[in-house]
């Protein structure tokens, strides 16, 4: 029948639309970057959960550090000494570790330290 | 009394144990109830979603292939081919904890991953398999994770010791983000919610303007909705970096 191939021929046209129309989108984001509304929102999103990244992990080497030279300091009795010591060392700890997070070749939101996609 | 009826945001965070009146070593309570609520409900997209394997997929299949395939991309992204020997690992973990966060935003539900313990156990499970697989793997030579190369001898005690801590703090601020992030999230709408019927009973004005708090809560919601995958995310992402580390240890 005529008719059915004509829908077939209409459903090949319309499925090569549909994949130009996909090629097109999957290429946008790269070339302008978050301009849309919605891809702001999530950016932000992304960003505010990187920011909260960086920062528990700068506080929780402080915290170990601390926890660290106090049980020291209970252990051998010389109170305030190597939780001095340690509250520094902690303290280059979560440098340390926000160093890292941003030395990492692609951070949007931590994703990978390693992996090939940063350009 | 008084207390009773009074808007308490804390409360949602009870652990209400039901078959007995005290909370014991292994007493089921709500938060037990809800664990196996997730895992039921990852349990049910996964095999329901995997049973058909059509060509083209119905919404369960394209939901549970599009889980496969983010966390399948996430793994080898940030620990290479040799990760996916813990695919199982993360995605178990990813689906649990983004599962039950959406979850959580559920009223009158439990949110099982606003309890320190339940991700604390999570990031202990994590630097465990680690600290585990990196010395079956590389023995002795996993430690060169804490002793980087190129530092002069005098610094070097002092290097380690902060490699040592920075390696410690790592369950600590992994726990600590995702509890704190759902713990902050829920209260600030139970406050808001509060908001609504205080200023409800408090006269026409306010109850006029309580539109604002309830507008509020919208937005908010949506906001969690981001947060709760965000941090899902964050979690099976640094679960990653972490196995990076113990299957190439000393970068």
């Amino acid at each position: 029948m005529a008719n059915s191939e004509d829908d077939d021929r209409e459903m090949k046209a319309r499925l090569e639309r549909l994949s130009s129309a996909l090629d097109a989108k999957r290429n946008e984001p790269q070339a302008r970057d978050g301009g849309a509304d919605d891809a702001s929102r999530v950016n932000a999103g992304r960003a505010m959960s990187l920011g909260f990244r960086v920062l528990s992990e700068f506080v929780a080497g402080i915290i170990v550090g601390c926890l660290m030279g106090w049980q020291l300091d209970v252990w051998f009795s010389t109170s305030p000494v190597f939780l001095i010591a340690f509250l520094a060392l902690g303290t280059a700890a979560g440098f340390w570790n926000v160093y890292r997070i941003a030395a990492a070749p692609t951070s949007g939101g931590g994703s990978g330290r390693s992996s090939g996609s940063g350009q | 009394m008084a207390a009773e009826n009074a808007i308490d945001p804390i409360h949602q965070f009870n652990i209400v144990p039901f078959f007995s009146d005290h909370v014991g070593t292994a007493t089921f309570t709500n938060a037990s109830l809800f664990m196996v609520i997730v895992v039921a409900a990852v349990s049910f997209l996964m095999i329901v979603g995997t049973s058909s394997q059509s060509l083209v997929p119905g919404r369960l299949q394209s939901a549970a292939e599009m889980a496969y395939e983010f966390v399948a991309s996430t793994v080898r992204g940030s620990a290479g081919h040799e990760g996916m020997r813990f695919f199982p690992f993360v995605f178990s973990l990813f689906m649990f904890v983004l599962f039950s966060n959406l979850i959580g935003l559920v009223p009158y539900t439990f949110t099982v991953t606003s309890q320190i313990i339940v991700t604390f156990a999570f990031a202990a499970l994590v630097i465990g398999v680690v600290i585990v697989y990196g010395l079956m793997r590389h023995g002795s030579h996993f430690l060169h994770l804490f002793v980087p190369s190129g530092v002069s001898p005098i610094l070097m005690p002092f290097i380690v010791l902060i490699e040592v801590i920075s390696f410690i703090s790592r369950p600590i601020s992994l726990s600590v983000r995702l509890f704190a992030n759902m713990l902050a999230g829920h209260i600030t709408l139970k406050v808001f919610g509060g908001f609504v019927t205080l200023m409800l009973g408090a006269g026409a004005l306010t109850a006029v303007a309580s539109i604002l708090p309830l507008a509020a809560i919208v937005l908010l919601t949506a906001f969690e909705l981001l947060v709760a995958v965000l941090q899902a995310y964050v979690f099976a992402i640094l679960t990653c970096v972490y196995l990076n580390d113990a299957i190439h240890p000393g970068h």
